[in-house]
């Protein structure tokens, strides 16, 4: 079954084009790594997924409830006429949505004002208006699996990097989303915490979780991925098997670009 | 020879004006401030240069003018006969729109250092826009505007002289008239005395509020 899918997405900035003509989609339990340079789009992609940027052509689909559809060559949004942050922002059909997927961001994005376990169940209670002691069941079977059981009433500034990134994650899949999107989860970290949070993932991975990654850990990508997805200069230059795309890239770009972490 | 208790006595006399005009001014011009801050950073620009404006004249007129146009303008402008009633009204209303104006733009400020990401974080995780204001951004805003709002009140607790120009006896008038009469300047110190120790408890009360906030980062 699919769970997301994204056609024909194009994005400019200020008339610099971001995103070309993206597509891809995502099967339910496949993980899918987003591989690129530097500045190709990748974040600006995810930030589509999820509702924080709107794209300027393109469809999108979640499950069966089609987002985005293209009208004359322009993007229409479900429930809302005009194309801007703030009609995204005010848009209420898409609440619903977001339901079906998480984003964990290269920053955490913790509340600093909460406890890790406030943080983790919050949205649950308040958003999903869930039963608060089915949500702190969840949040700390959820901080357990992260390692941070004893972590509950700490906050954020008294974690580590790698704990917030945990937290994050945690705070996640509290939500029960169809999809999480992550967005270079490790690049804040040092390389320690990076392989713990790798570790996370795996786990994850190895649970059926549908996922999507925007890494710069190919080894991860080979590895826990399902498929690789190699965006360029806005648009996707090459997509398949992970350990394929990675150890025997096609294109010649995909090469160039791999050749970089081999050195 | 002057009585220094009796000076005392007298001085603390207007203290009770003085008192009335910083409680009034705190309990109505905070919340004031932060509907104005609103207007202030609305996305539609006639609104937001209207309290843009609004709120520069506040803050860049003397506030004895404005007192003064507060408790006089009734009659030049419409000709009403308000009277001595209205002199309480119209310094209470001068100085909570005056500090409103300025608590506004430490409200706008604080609610604009918000980091976006926050902000990113709650739209994804669904919350409401109300919510994310009432959950995330205002108590994190709580926290930086403190020190700044400290430094208001601190400054309040002062202004609350100016109330003389329109010959309302609070503190400091009373020690003005009380030197006068007596050819002393020890009552003037005795009302600096205590706008000193009221700006002491003022400064530690807003102490163990900061302190309250000190749980996180
Ligand atoms: N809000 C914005 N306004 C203008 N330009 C933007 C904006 N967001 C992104 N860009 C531009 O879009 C391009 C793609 O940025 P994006 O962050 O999506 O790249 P990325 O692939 O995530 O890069 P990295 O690997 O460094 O994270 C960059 O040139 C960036 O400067
Ligand atoms: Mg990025």
């Amino acid at each position: 079954m699919k769970i997301f899918e994204i056609k024909n997405c194009k994005k400019c900035f200020n008339g610099i084009k971001v995103l070309d003509d993206v597509s891809f989609s995502v099967e339910e339990g496949e993980v899918v790594a987003i591989i690129g340079s530097s500045g190709s789009g990748k974040t600006t992609l995810l930030r589509i997924c999820t509702f924080l940027e709107y794209m300027d052509n393109g469809e999108m689909t979640y499950l069966s409830d089609k987002i985005v559809s293209s009208v004359n060559d322009k993007a229409v949004y479900i429930g809302q006429n005009t194309l801007s942050l703030d009609a995204l922002n005010k848009n209420k059909e898409l609440t619903r949505i977001k339901s079906y997927f998480g984003l964990v961001f290269q920053n955490f994005n913790l509340f600093p004002h909460w406890t890790v376990l406030k943080n983790v169940m919050d949205a649950a209670v308040s958003v999903q208006k869930r039963d608060k002691d089915e949500v702190k069941e969840k949040a700390m079977f959820y901080l357990k699996k992260m390692g941070l059981e004893n972590k509950s009433a700490s906050y954020p500034c008294e974690l580590s990097g790698g704990q917030q990134q945990r937290v994050a994650i945690a705070r996640a899949l509290c939500l029960e989303p169809k999809i999480i999107f992550f967005d270079e989860p490790t690049s804040a970290l040092d390389p320690e915490l990076t392989s713990e949070i790798l570790k996370v993932i795996k786990e994850l991975a190895k649970e059926k979780r549908t996922m999507v990654i925007v890494t710069h850990e190919m080894n991860f990508a080979r590895d826990v991925a399902d498929r690789v997805v190699f965006v360029d200069n806005g648009v996707v230059v090459e997509e398949g098997d992970a350990y394929e795309l990675i150890t025997n890239p096609q294109k010649e770009r995909t090469k160039r670009f791999l050749q970089k972490y081999n050195e | 020879m002057i009585n220094l208790n009796s000076i005392i006595i007298q001085v603390l006399g207007g203290a009770g004006a003085s008192l009335l005009i910083f409680f009034s001014t705190l309990v109505i011009s905070l919340p004031l401030g932060l509907l104005m801050a609103f207007p202030r950073m609305s996305k539609i620009k006639p609104i937001n240069y209207i309290f843009g404006f609004v709120i520069s004249l506040l803050r860049g007129t003397p506030l004895m003018l404005q007192l003064i146009v507060w408790y006089y303008g009734p009659y030049y402008i419409f000709g009403a006969t308000l009277g001595l009633s209205w002199r309480v009204p119209a310094i209470i209303i001068g100085f909570s729109i005056n500090y409103a104006a300025y608590f506004a733009e430490i409200f706008r400020s604080g609610i604009q250092s918000i980091p976006v990401g926050q902000y990113e974080a709650a739209s994804v995780l669904g919350y409401s826009r109300t919510q994310t204001f009432f959950k995330i951004v205002f108590p994190q805003m709580l926290k930086r505007v403190i020190p700044p709002v400290t430094n208001e009140i601190i400054t309040l607790v002062k202004d609350t002289s100016l109330a003389f120009v329109i010959t309302y006896s609070e503190m400091f008038t009373v020690a003005k008239q009380i030197a006068a009469a007596k050819t002393t300047i020890v009552p003037l110190f005795v009302a600096g005395s205590f706008y000193y120790i009221f700006n002491y408890l003022v400064a530690f009360v807003m102490e163990k509020v900061e302190k309250a906030f000190n749980y996180y980062k």
